[in-house]
Order: C-alpha cells, then sequence, then structure tokens
C-alpha cells in the first residue's frame, strides 16, 4: 500500500470526522477538553490568581501586590496558580510484525495504529494539548499534526520481532499513548511502565491485534513463522492448538493489564476488523479520566 | 493370451495389480497434505506448543479416483489389451515349426525365438505335440513328435547357421512321422530357398500352415569381382535409403576398428529386391588393411564380406630396358606386363634403387641379366619378397649367364630355338596344368605356343621347380624359395618376340595367380608348403551372426564343396589353402519368398486392434490432470489462508 503524509492525514480526518458527534455527545468532556492549560494546584507562572502570601527576603519590590499590602502592615506578594498545558506523547511500535494483515481488505496493524494516533493527535492539538511522537519535543497547533503524520508515514519498518518504547524520553507530567502488539517479549514493556510509574508519568496500552491473531482459524498442517522469519514453529494440526493459543493470550493481555493498573495506566485492545472510532472514543475517555 | 469377451490380453498376470488399487486407495487417503507456510506475529506465543493429535487431511474423493483411474489405465496397458484378438494359429492340431535357420534369420533371432516359444507353450498347454524342423541343411530323417514343452530347451540354444537356409530335399519322407492335422508355423526369414516351394506345397497338403514373415528387411553383401573391386549390397527394402558398409580392419596400432566407410552407389530395383553397387574407393594402403566389410547395424553373416587376397592390391614394380622409342611399343616387354598388371596392381616402374624404396610386394625383370647382384634385391627377396623374371636375348647373349644369381634354376647359356625359321621342329604348346600348382585349374589355350626359351641345366630338383612346362617337358615357369620370399622365372620373354604367350588371356590369369601368391603381409613364420592344396582349411569361421568364433573344431573342406559356396561342414569364413586365403562368404542373390495358399501372420504381434498405447496415452492424460488439480488445490487453499 502506498503511503503518503497526505494521504494518512485524509484518512485520519475521515476517523476524526465521526468524533464530533462523539464530542458533542460527551459536553463535559469536550469542555473540559478545550481550556488546554492546566493549573497545577500550586503557585508558579501563570494567569489565574492563587494566594496571596507575606513577602519574604527575596522578593522584589516589583512582585509586591501594594494594593493587598495598603490593606494591612505587611507586604504581601500576589501569587499566581502555576499553569502548564498538558503533552502527550505517542508512541508506535515499529516492529516487523507490526506489517501484518489477515487480508488484503483489512488494513495492516501499522496502518490502523497510525491512524488512531494521528486521530487522536489532531483531537488533541485541537484541544490546545501539546502533542509528540516519543522523544520529540511536544509542540502544539495544527501544524503538528502534519509534522507527527509525515514522521509517521516516512518512519521505516524494523526488521526485528521487538521494539520497545525509548525509555529515556519518559518527561514527568507526560501523558504516554502507547500502540503495539505486544505479542514481542513483554519485558521492556514491564520494565518500560515500571520507570513510567516512578515518574508519575501516566498513559495508556492500546494492543492493535489483527482479527486473525485473535480468532486463530488455522487447520491441518502449517509452518509459523514470525514476520521477520527469526521464530518458527511447526505443527502438523493448527487447529489443535487454537486454544492453548488463545489461552496464551490472555495470560499475555492479563500480564500487561495487571502492569497497567499497577503503574496506574490503563490497558485496551483493539482489532482491525473493528471501526477506529471505538477504540478512538475508548482513548479519549482514557486520556480525559 | 487370456480372453475376456471380445478382449484379448498378452500378459495377462500383470492384471494382478488390479487387485492393488484398493490398498492404493487407502495410502492414497492417508496421504498427508502438504504443510502450508504462514507468516504470522504471533507465532512466540507458540513456542513450545505440541501437536495434540496430528490429523491427517483428506484428499478429495475426485482426485483420488482421478489417480486410481489413472494407475488402473497403467496396468491395464501393461498387460496388453487386444481388441478381437484374431485366433492365434490356424488349427488345434500338432504343432509342427518349421523354422529358417539361416544366416538370413540372425536379425531378428530372438524375435523369432520367442514366437516360437510362445507357440510352444501354447501347444503345451492344450497338450500337442510338436516338432521343430531347423532348415539349416543338417536335419535328416523323419521329424520327431515329441511333448511341446521339451522343444523350448533345444530352441534356446538354437543359433542361425552361417550359410543359406536349407530344407531337406524330400519333405515326404521328412514328415513321415507327422500326423494328420498339422497346425504348421513357418518362421520364414523372408528369403526363397531351394525346395521352399516343395515344402509349402506338402505342408499345406498336411494342415493348415501360418507363416510368420521376418521383422524387416533382409541384407546380403557380396564382392563383385573384377578389376575395380567393388561390393554389391541386395536388400528386400524398397526404400531409398541404405545402410553404410563398414570397412573393419586393423589400424596401424594394431588395434580392429572401422576404417573407412562406404557408401551405396543409386539403387536398381529387380524382383522386389534393390541391388546397389558400394564401390570400394579407397587408397590401397588402407585397402590392404581391411579384413572385413559389414553393413552398418544388420548382425548377420550374409552382411559380412570378408577379405581375402582377392582384395588386396599389390604393389609390383617392374624394372626393364623401356628405352624403346614410340614406334617400337608393342616391342618392349614392360608394355605386355604393363598391359597385365595394371588393372588389378599397383605398378611402380623406376630403376632398382628407386622401386626398393617404395617396398614394393612383387617386382618383376624383364630380360636384366646382372641385376641380381644387387644385394639390396636378395635382401628383399629374402625378406619374403617374390620376384618375377622374364629371360630375353639379352640374357641369352650373357657370358656370366651360369653365375647369375636369383634364378631359381640355373640356365644354360645359348637359348633353344625350337619354331624359328632356322629350326627344324615346331613351336611348342604348354602342357595343361598340374593340379596341384599354383596355376591349377587354368585353361591353356591350343594357340599358345613358344617358339624360343632358355634351357635350364638338369638338375635333381629340376622337376620339383618346375610349375608349369612346354609339351615336350622342358621347363616353361620355375620357381624356388629363396629365405622367406619366392623366385619365378619365365623361360620366355614378356613380349611376343619368343612366344605369343604374352599376347593370350593366359599370360594374364598366370600373373594374377603369381602375383596373388605374393604376401602383402609378410609372416614371420616361413611357409611351409608351397603347392596348391586340394583342401582349405579354415583359418577363422563366422556364425550366422555374423561374429567371429573359433576355427578350430572345424575340418578341412575339399576343394569341390569349396567351390559350392557355404554350406554345412563349410561355414562363412576365412580358408586357408597353401599360400592362399580365400574368403568364403554367405551373401549373395537373394529373392524374396512367395507364398501361396499360405496364411501370413503380419508381425510377430498378435493381430487385433491393441489397446496398449491408447490406455498408457490415457493414463498419461489423467496424470495430467492430477497435476492441474492439485495445483489448484494447493493454489486455493493458499489463497485462503495467505
Amino acid at each position: 500500500m502506498s503511503r503518503s503524509a497526505g494521504q494518512l492525514r485524509a484518512r485520519a480526518e475521515a476517523a476524526t470526522a465521526a468524533l464530533p458527534a462523539l464530542m458533542l455527545s460527551a459536553e463535559r468532556l469536550a469542555a473540559a477538553l478545550v481550556p488546554g492549560a492546566h493549573g497545577q494546584r500550586r503557585a508558579g507562572t501563570g494567569e489565574d490568581f492563587w494566594q496571596y502570601r507575606p513577602a519574604t527576603t527575596g522578593d522584589t519590590a516589583r512582585s509586591i501586590d501594594w494594593r493587598r499590602s495598603a490593606r494591612s502592615d505587611a507586604q504581601f506578594v500576589r501569587d499566581r496558580e502555576a499553569q502548564v498545558a498538558q503533552s502527550a506523547a505517542i508512541w508506535i511500535s515499529a516492529a516487523a510484525g507490526m506489517d501484518y494483515a489477515g487480508s488484503a481488505e483489512r488494513q495492516t496493524k501499522r496502518d490502523r495504529a497510525e491512524l488512531l494516533a494521528l486521530s487522536l493527535t489532531m483531537a488533541l492539538l485541537s484541544g490546545g494539548e501539546r502533542v509528540a511522537l516519543a522523544g520529540q519535543p511536544p509542540r502544539p497547533g495544527r501544524l503538528q499534526a502534519d509534522r507527527i503524520a509525515e514522521t509517521l508515514v516516512t518512519r521505516p519498518t524494523l526488521d526485528r520481532d521487538d521494539d520497545a518504547p525509548p525509555v529515556e524520553a519518559l518527561r514527568p507530567g507526560q501523558r504516554v499513548i502507547l500502540f503495539d502488539d505486544f505479542l514481542g517479549d513483554p519485558q521492556p514493556v514491564l520494565d518500560y511502565l515500571a520507570r513510567a510509574s516512578g515518574l508519575g508519568v501516566q498513559g495508556v496500552l492500546m494492543q492493535v491485534l489483527d482479527p486473525n491473531e485473535e480468532a486463530f482459524p488455522w487447520r491441518g498442517a502449517v509452518l509459523f513463522r514470525s514476520a521477520s522469519g527469526a521464530i518458527g514453529h511447526d505443527t502438523r494440526d493448527a487447529a489443535g492448538l487454537r486454544s492453548a493459543y488463545l489461552a496464551r493470550l490472555a495470560e499475555r493481555r492479563e500480564t500487561l493489564s495487571q502492569a497497567a493498573r499497577t503503574a496506574g495506566w490503563h490497558f485496551g485492545t483493539h482489532d482491525t476488523g473493528a471501526a477506529p472510532a471505538q477504540a478512538l472514543l475508548w482513548l479519549w475517555s482514557v486520556l480525559e479520566g | 493370451m487370456l480372453l475376456l469377451g471380445p478382449l484379448g490380453f498378452l500378459t495377462p498376470w500383470i492384471l494382478i495389480g488390479l487387485a492393488a488399487l484398493p490398498v492404493l486407495w487407502l495410502i492414497l487417503r492417508a496421504m498427508p497434505p502438504t504443510p502450508k507456510l504462514v507468516r504470522f506475529p504471533g507465532t512466540r506465543l507458540l513456542l513450545g506448543l505440541r501437536d495434540p493429535h496430528p490429523v491427517a487431511r483428506h484428499t478429495p474423493w475426485w482426485l483420488l479416483l482421478l489417480r486410481v483411474l489413472a494407475i488402473g489405465a497403467l496396468i491395464l496397458g501393461a498387460a496388453g489389451p487386444v481388441w478381437k484378438p484374431s485366433p492365434e494359429g490356424a488349427g488345434q492340431g500338432p504343432l509342427l515349426i518349421v523354422m529358417d535357420a539361416g544366416w538370413a534369420a540372425a536379425p531378428d533371432w530372438p524375435q523369432r525365438q520367442a514366437r516360437v516359444l510362445r507357440a510352444l507353450s501354447r501347444a503345451e498347454a492344450e497338450g500337442q505335440p510338436a516338432a521343430m524342423l531347423i532348415a539349416d541343411g543338417r536335419a535328416e530323417g523323419a521329424l520327431p513328435f515329441q511333448p511341446a514343452g521339451e522343444l523350448a530347451g533345444p530352441l534356446r540354444a538354437l543359433r542361425p547357421a552361417a550359410w543359406e537356409t536349407r530344407y531337406p530335399p524330400d519333405p515326404e519322407a521328412a514328415l513321415a512321422a507327422a500326423p494328420s492335422g498339422l497346425s504348421v508355423l513357418w518362421l520364414s526369414d523372408g528369403l526363397d530357398h531351394p525346395d521352399q516351394a516343395k515344402w509349402l506345397a506338402a505342408l499345406t497338403a498336411r494342415g493348415n500352415v501360418t507363416v510368420v514373415p521376418p521383422e524387416g528387411p533382409r541384407r546380403a553383401l557380396e564382392l563383385v569381382p573384377g578389376d575395380q573391386p567393388a561390393l554389391r549390397l541386395r536388400t528386400t527394402a524398397s526404400g531409398a535409403d541404405a545402410p553404410d558398409v563398414l570397412a573393419i580392419g586393423v589400424d596401424p596400432q594394431g588395434t580392429p576398428r572401422e576404417l573407412a566407410r562406404l557408401s551405396p552407389a543409386d539403387p536398381v530395383a529387380e524382383d522386389g529386391v534393390t541391388t546397389r553397387l558400394v564401390p570400394i574407393t579407397l587408397p590401397s594402403e588402407l585397402r590392404n588393411r581391411i579384413t572385413r566389410f559389414e553393413v552398418e547395424g544388420n548382425a548377420s553373416a550374409g552382411a559380412v564380406v570378408l577379405a581375402d587376397d582377392s582384395l588386396r592390391r599389390r604393389k609390383v614394380a617392374l624394372i626393364g630396358d623401356d628405352r624403346a622409342s614410340e614406334g617400337q611399343r608393342l616391342l618392349s616387354p614392360l608394355h605386355y606386363l604393363r598391359r597385365a598388371l595394371a588393372p588389378t596392381t599397383d605398378l611402380i616402374e623406376g630403376g632398382l634403387g628407386d622401386v626398393l624404396l617404395a617396398t614394393p610386394d612383387v617386382i618383376v625383370l624383364a630380360d636384366q641379366p646382372g641385376l641380381g647382384e644387387a644385394p639390396a634385391l636378395r635382401d628383399w627377396v629374402e625378406q619374403g619378397g617374390l620376384l618375377i623374371r622374364f629371360v630375353g636375348p639379352r640374357m641369352a647373349a650373357s657370358e656370366r649367364l651360369s653365375d647369375e644369381p636369383l634364378l631359381p634354376v640355373r640356365l644354360r647359356a645359348g637359348g633353344r630355338d625350337v619354331g624359328g625359321a632356322l629350326a627344324w621342329g615346331e613351336p611348342r604348346g604348354i602342357e595343361p596344368f598340374a593340379p596341384d600348382g599354383p596355376f591349377a585349374g587354368l585353361e591353356v589355350p591350343g594357340d599358345a605356343t613358344v617358339r624360343a626359351q632358355l634351357l635350364a641345366e638338369p638338375a635333381p630338383d629340376l622337376a620339383s621347380r618346375t610349375i608349369a612346362r612346354l609339351t615336350d617337358g622342358t621347363p616353361l615357369v620355375t620357381r624356388a624359395s629363396l629365405g622367406q620370399g619366392q623366385l619365378v622365372l619365365f623361360h620366355t620373354t614378356a613380349n611376343a618376340e619368343w612366344s605369343n604367350l604374352a599376347i593370350s588371356g593366359l599370360f594374364v590369369e598366370m600373373l594374377d595367380r603369381l602375383v596373388r601368391s605374393a604376401r602383402v603381409n609378410r609372416p614371420a613364420a616361413p611357409e611351409t608348403d608351397q603347392a596348391e592344396q586340394p583342401f582349405w582349411t579354415p583359418e577363422l569361421v563366422l556364425d550366422g551372426f555374423g561374429r567371429v568364433t573359433e576355427a578350430e573344431a572345424s575340418a578341412p573342406v575339399a576343394a569341390a564343396d569349396f567351390a559350392r559356396g557355404p554350406a554345412p561342414g563349410a561355414p562363412a569364413g576365412l580358408y586357408r589353402g597353401g599360400e592362399r586365403l580365400k574368403a568364403l562368404n554367405a551373401g549373395g542373390p537373394i529373392r524374396p519368398a512367395n507364398w501361396h495358399g499360405a496364411r501370413i501372420e503380419r508381425g510377430t504381434e498378435t493381430p487385433g486392434l491393441a489397446l496398449r498405447g491408447w490406455l498408457i496415452a490415457l493414463a498419461a492424460a489423467l496424470f495430467a490432470l492430477d497435476a492441474l488439480g492439485s495445483a489448484w488445490l494447493a493454489r486455493g487453499r493458499q489463497r485462503a489462508l495467505a
């Protein structure tokens, strides 16, 4: 499938086209999103009044609120509530397995993850948030959506089966959204979650799977190879493996879900056979809550 | 042959294979399908899982049916089915097999044996007695009828003979023990032979005759005598293309191999026989090496011509006084020698020294006294050369004639003039040749006379050295051996001066005999017997297939029998009689056989519509369909799961 930033953006806009109704129906969510700047409930740089406090040594004369000080003997300094815009970091796995699509009619998992990510980006940006791909400086504004789309499209696929989110890109106060199939080695993800919870970073794990990976429809003799070909498993009776595979998949989800709960994160799954709006709505609600 | 309604099977036991079809069905059903290769990102989750119960996927029933049908068709085809086979043989009576066993039967001998074995096994199954007439000229007495099974052994050991097919001359005597109602199977070699019509009539009177014609044409190769040797290839085939004739001989390294390949000339068809001349256009050095000619791809004694003395061209050196001018050519002795020898030999002329360098087989000295003193010439004779000398006026005038070396007898000085103008006597005629000499059998013309000659000194061995004499008993030609070679002296001139012998045909024949007796490949062993023998001893004998067999067991052949060609007791081969080596070749004129009143079997295969080819083609088509179907299945499966 030919990929270009313009196409991705057009499709993301088509996907978000369903969103306004969504947002309208969820008035609270929309209203909360619109301000963009989030009070930090402490004194700092901002626009809203926070408190008057007695001036201490070191306060400059310019910072003294003379009108309030005139009403008493002490000098008071007018503090404002510290305000900082919410920033979101989005990461999409570039592992080879993400390029998988179970049938020609379906999108690959990577396409779907990029679509979700860009839709989310555009919604966040239109809400005044600052958004970036993990490891890049978050910026506000509509142009940022174009930049992110450009980056997503030109990013090459790895020829490995595993891709881990960059731990060093974690910043306190960020919201992190990870898109992956989480079918590779789970340990890097678990480490990442532990580190993130240590930094107070919250976020979402979004598992994007193909219907084939959820249903395991094969029968008879099959030689399974991972996307990069590094791992293989040969079977004479694929149908007989189905229950064992589904059990392992459920176990994997349970592990991730447990780890996410412990870290204060959310874990969601998405099926490329389903409509993207469903996942978008869930992401929206989770990020809001 | 097994008959099922209108369908007959040549080899019915193969049909047992059909019983294996149900087993094959089960095996084909249980065949595991080929695994598919699937790219699956979730493979890591599968690691270490065990197959709970491997299940073979069933091949679709129509594919199975296709395969089983194809294999069934193969088995049926291999069993040799024939639609409405014509009944084999004619009657059910006692079986008489007439087996042509001459050289013409050799090329397809195994097929003939197989055909007869089939008939014998059928007769054995029916309990009929059988007899076999082997027409190689050695059958004698009445044919014994015995159980058919007992004939199989002798039949397998039977080999074709290296002579023409011969039938016993009296069919009535041979068939004395034959019961009535005979069923005759005649394995013909396709050629007509003496007594064949007589036998056919006798057999037709006693039963019905089925003739099995040979497969393919018969070919015979024959040497055409003449000045320019050639081969004559006769064949019963009417086609335009003929096989080449291979000239086989010993190469300079001593290895027998094909030396040349001769192509036949344009064919001449006559009475069903196509005759082609094969000229032997080879240099004499190469031709002298040839030991045999054979028709390519025809294993038969009749297609082999063994080379003997007659084929080899001798190199003859002529030394004489040739200074006579053009007007006196008829007076030169060399002129007559040249005319007599040129057609059959390669002539060399020149001085003695030049001539010896060319290593001739024969040197002819015409009236050359004194030349005999050359030591080189004596060496050459001692190493096996043949020196023929003619006397003449110069020798007669020589003072040292009695000391002249290299003469078989000592000559008396001064000639003898018996028919001249100043003599009393009449010119002498030539006495008929002794039957044991080198000129045995040559006819002496009555008008050949000798007017003058040189006489030999009387000596005890003069009579034994004389091989031709005049009517008064004086020697005309004397001969003596020297070392491995021989000296021959004509006591008269080589021109018409002293005798009109030189202008008679006898002169040519005598020289031809002498030159032929010259050795071409000089053997190391000295020759033991120099006289013409009444017996020919086989040196090398061919079998019916044209292969060389050991000649030790063969007895010498009387000259009279030898002249009649190959026969029982005188198989084709190479025979030695004294100094001469003569080939007895089986090939000769051939005439296609003519069968009246006999049923002719078309080919050795049983007639009827043979279904073998069709069934095998059907099987091939079914296999192709099967391949297509399998490919389609595999493709469909891949598409569904890709």
